[in-house]
């Protein structure tokens, strides 16, 4: 019941945007967000879509799995629509119903702010489907890494994230597993109003965090006895390269940001 | 209460690939049997089990249990959970409450009976399972021994007093004496007329209480039968790469060192069978 969950969202598939170094597509996420707020006016979108269209394609992204992770977001963008939409006053009336007037300047605004929203989402989405949990938090890792001079754990915080990612296939495993323990001793988990439910997530939750406790602990105990002791001087299975592969996508960016940038310029 | 399992597959749907964790099981567990279900690791013991008392449903084929289809619309599956006991696989892990009694209480509360009755429930289930009344209800399950720990959680499916008991793998993980203990406990459950569906992969386990075995290989149940026909096939299960009690190997090596020794599954038997052998197979042996 619980299996049925995907986590993360990883496609598996081999593409020049997947061997890209995490680091450099951590960066190229970063750039491509401060692009899309760049964009204040419409037909600028046009350049975005492009090198958006262009990224899915190099990745060998299903079209409609870009589109679906717009599926959580779609209330969140119905609200901005709507709220620019009425909320905005201009020059130049456009409709009028009854009280509610509807400018052409707010018709351009609510259209800005859900393109931009729809942009950033299926463009971040990009660094999640094409690179894996754990190479990511490696390219976090090296990126924070300098940010060690100010005192911040950037290997800790790796290695956490890295740890969590790992256990949470086998806690949704072991959470299937006691709930089924429990339902075979007659426990309910799915009729009842929410207290009841709440209630009846005790026998669940309390051996589960038992059990994560305990697997903590045993995790801790064979680091310590394979050495470990934090990132001091540790090297590492897999170095991260930069490769022209790399230099090429960073190229694309600066592509894409004259084309943003160049036509206020020339204005 | 006989449970019937006809024609019985088990799919699991896991993208992209779906894999077959359960293929055309045709199985008869009779009243009052002990039968133990042995297999390699990821054959589909513990699937199998999960379709006794309708944790799993089947992707075809029926379980009957009292002739009764239970995966049938409308049908009382909850109830039906009071009257299959399953004691999981590490049992000790679902323990949840803060003293023994609330723990082992949790299924007879759920069934709706009255306080008085849980609290007869619970006595006798602890009694069952040889842990005193006084000494244990108020302490933590989680302050116990491994043995102690699960000792009170196969009470815990007791206190549901189940007709039918199914167990995946008991002795999983315990000391030598816990163990003992625990079979014991089976072994009188059984005998005072709780049929018995036992996983396990402890071999002398198995000779010491099934009364019938069936094998599952990669999903398939491969062979069923008396303790003495199953495990006289030595090669068979070898080629499985599942293990035969002690007492099997012993009657074996005696027969290729020449003596006259037939297969028996107890150690009383073998003892005899051997002492006749040694006194009226000097020939042979020679």
């Amino acid at each position: 019941m619980l299996r049925d969950i995907t986590l993360g969202q990883y496609y598996p598939v081999d593409s020049p945007v997947h061997r890209l170094d995490p680091r450099t597509k951590v960066i190229l996420t970063f750039l491509y967000i401060i692009a899309v707020f760049l964009v204040g006016n419409l037909w600028l979108y046009l350049p975005v879509a492009a090198y958006l269209a262009f990224a899915t394609w190099m990745a060998r992204l299903p079209a409609g799995m870009m589109l679906r992770s717009l599926r959580p977001m779609r209330v969140l963008l119905v609200i901005t629509f709507v709220l620019n939409l009425f909320f905005f006053s201009g020059a130049q009336e456009l409709v009028r119903i009854g009280s509610i007037v509807i400018w052409r300047e707010g018709l351009l605004n609510a259209l800005i702010f859900t393109f931009r929203l729809i942009f950033l989402v299926t463009g971040s989405s990009i660094l999640t489907l094409t690179t894996a949990p754990v190479t990511l938090t490696d390219g976090l890792e090296r990126l924070a890494s300098p940010l060690r001079i100010i005192r911040f754990p950037a290997h800790e915080m790796a290695m956490m994230m890295t740890i969590a990612l790992r256990f949470i296939p086998t806690l949704i495993e072991e959470a299937d597993k006691i709930m089924k323990a429990q339902t075979a001793r007659g426990a309910d988990f799915e009729t009842g109003n929410l207290m009841a439910r709440a209630r009846a997530m005790i026998p669940l939750l309390v051996p589960l965090f038992i059990s994560a406790f305990r697997r903590a602990g045993d995790l801790a105990m064979a680091m310590e006895a394979r050495c470990y002791r934090g990132g001091e001087g540790r090297t590492r299975l897999h170095q991260l390269k930069y490769s022209r592969r790399d230099a090429l996508a960073l190229l694309s960016m600066l592509a894409l940001y004259l084309m943003i940038l160049l036509p206020g310029w020339l204005a | 209460m006989p449970i019937v399992l006809e024609q019985l597959s088990h799919h699991y749907r896991s993208c992209p690939r779906v894999s077959v964790a359960l293929e055309d099981i045709s199985l008869t567990i009779h009243d009052g049997e002990l039968l133990a279900l042995i297999g390699h690791t990821g054959s589909g013991k513990s699937t199998l089990a999960q379709h006794l008392n309708g944790l799993l449903e089947p992707t075809s084929g029926r379980v009957l249990v009292d002739g009764e289809d239970i995966n049938q619309k409308g049908a009382r599956r909850r109830a039906l959970r009071f009257r299959v006991g399953l004691v999981f696989q590490y049992p000790e892990h679902q323990l949840f409450e803060e003293t023994v009694f609330k723990d082992i209480a949790f299924g007879p509360k759920n069934m709706g009976l009255t306080g008085q009755q849980v609290d007869q429930r619970v006595r006798e289930a602890m009694a069952r399972v040889g842990l005193d009344f006084e000494e244990m209800k108020d302490r933590s399950p989680f302050e116990l021994s491994g043995g102690q720990m699960r000792r009170v959680a196969l009470a815990g499916v007791l206190a549901m007093q189940p007709r039918v008991l199914v167990l995946d793998e008991p002795t999983a993980g315990l000391d030598p004496r816990a163990r003992d203990f625990l079979l014991g406990d089976i072994k009188r459950l059984n005998q005072e007329g709780t049929t018995v569906v036992m996983i396990s992969h402890a071999m002398d386990d198995v000779a010491r209480l099934a009364t019938r075995v069936a094998v599952l290989e990669k999903g398939r149940l491969v062979m069923q039968g008396s303790t003495l026909e199953v495990f006289s096939q030595q090669e068979r299960l070898a080629a499985m790469g599942l293990d035969i009690p002690d007492g099997f190997k012993l009657a074996r090596r005696l027969r290729q060192a020449g003596l006259n020794m037939a297969d028996h599954v107890h150690p009383e038997e073998i003892a005899d069978a051997l002492a006749a052998a040694i006194r009226g197979g000097g020939g042979d042996a020679a």
